[in-house]
């Protein structure tokens, strides 16, 4: 897999909304009030940002009840698991200098 | 996007303080019913020492730690095996056994010290298992997440203010407050 820049991952909280579930990837998808304590961000920003990943398709979001309360789900999809470690490989790649020398 | 090696740096470190956190929150989720569990046991057995004679304390809290300790081997072993397999990895190696020796460790420390305690002082031999708990929370919150140090303190403060306050009622508020602590703790864990 090459590496590569995901400028819409790296926006700060998209970065972590995508490491969370990375971390939890093969396991049960994260419902929203543990994905918000685990970013550490506020409803509507954690909301807005969602929405942007599931339109790129790097995230898919379900919608449930638990008794009468309404649950959000999401989990990262296979796409969004590839863009996310491509990420991640850019990083390092930069972070050691990986093709500065080239010619 | 051209990302300098400092930004790159920062966003790795943010990656992995992210993984980390959510490591964090996990580990409360398995530790809050195990906590619920003790709370229930500490609750039983205060209430035993309550109104048992001193004889009986010693089969009686044996019986309960060994529930206890079987319980939380095999909750934790569940909790780390059912991600284990999810992510085609293996269980921590040996981890039933650490606990297991943690808990024997433990117990053996509380009763060398019981041991060299001046005869015939009750209510010191009720509050130091209080102690010694609120000490091993707080020390394990160091290195794995504040609230177990905050637990660890709640139950160290509740037992020293049982001692120096309700010494005449000890065994039960130690039963009460103590084990109501691990309880509630527990339910907080859980929701984390």
């Amino acid at each position: 897999m090459a590496a590569q820049s995901e400028d819409l991952i790296h926006q700060p909280l998209r970065l972590k909304i995508m490491a969370a579930l990375y971390a939890e990837r093969d396991v049960d998808p994260l419902d929203f009030p543990r994905l918000k304590a685990i970013t550490q961000a506020t409803d509507g920003n954690l909301g807005s940002h969602l929405t942007t990943l599931e339109k790129a398709g790097y995230v898919a979001l379900a919608k449930d009840f638990v008794g009468k309360r309404p649950r959000t789900r999401v989990a990262l999809t296979g796409e969004g698991r590839k863009a996310f470690r491509r990420h991640v490989e850019y990083l390092r790649e930069v972070v050691e200098g990986v093709g500065d020398d080239a010619p | 996007m051209a990302i300098t090696p400092n930004e790159a740096a920062a966003a790795l470190s943010e990656i992995e303080n992210t993984t980390r956190r959510g490591m964090t929150l996990r580990g409360y989720r398995v530790a809050g019913p195990i906590l619920m569990v003790w709370g229930l046991i500490w609750a039983v057995g205060y209430v035993a020492m309550g109104v048992l004679p001193v004889e009986r304390w010693g089969p009686v809290w044996f019986i309960l730690d060994f529930v206890g300790a079987t319980v939380t081997i095999i909750m934790t072993g569940r909790g780390y095996a059912r991600r284990a397999t999810a992510v085609k990895a293996a269980v921590p190696a040996g981890l039933p056994w650490k606990l297991a020796l943690g808990m024997v460790g433990t117990a053996a420390f509380v009763l060398g010290v019981v041991a060299i305690f001046p005869q015939g002082e009750t209510a010191a031999y009720l509050a130091l298992p209080g102690l010694v708990t609120g000490m091993i929370y707080m020390s394990i919150g160091l290195w794995s997440g504040l609230r177990y140090a905050l637990i660890g303190l709640a139950v160290f403060a509740a037992t020293l203010v049982g001692f120096f306050v309700f010494r005449s009622d000890l065994a039960f508020w130690m039963a009460g407050v103590g084990g109501g602590a691990l309880f509630l703790s527990g339910l907080w864990l859980r929701k984390a």
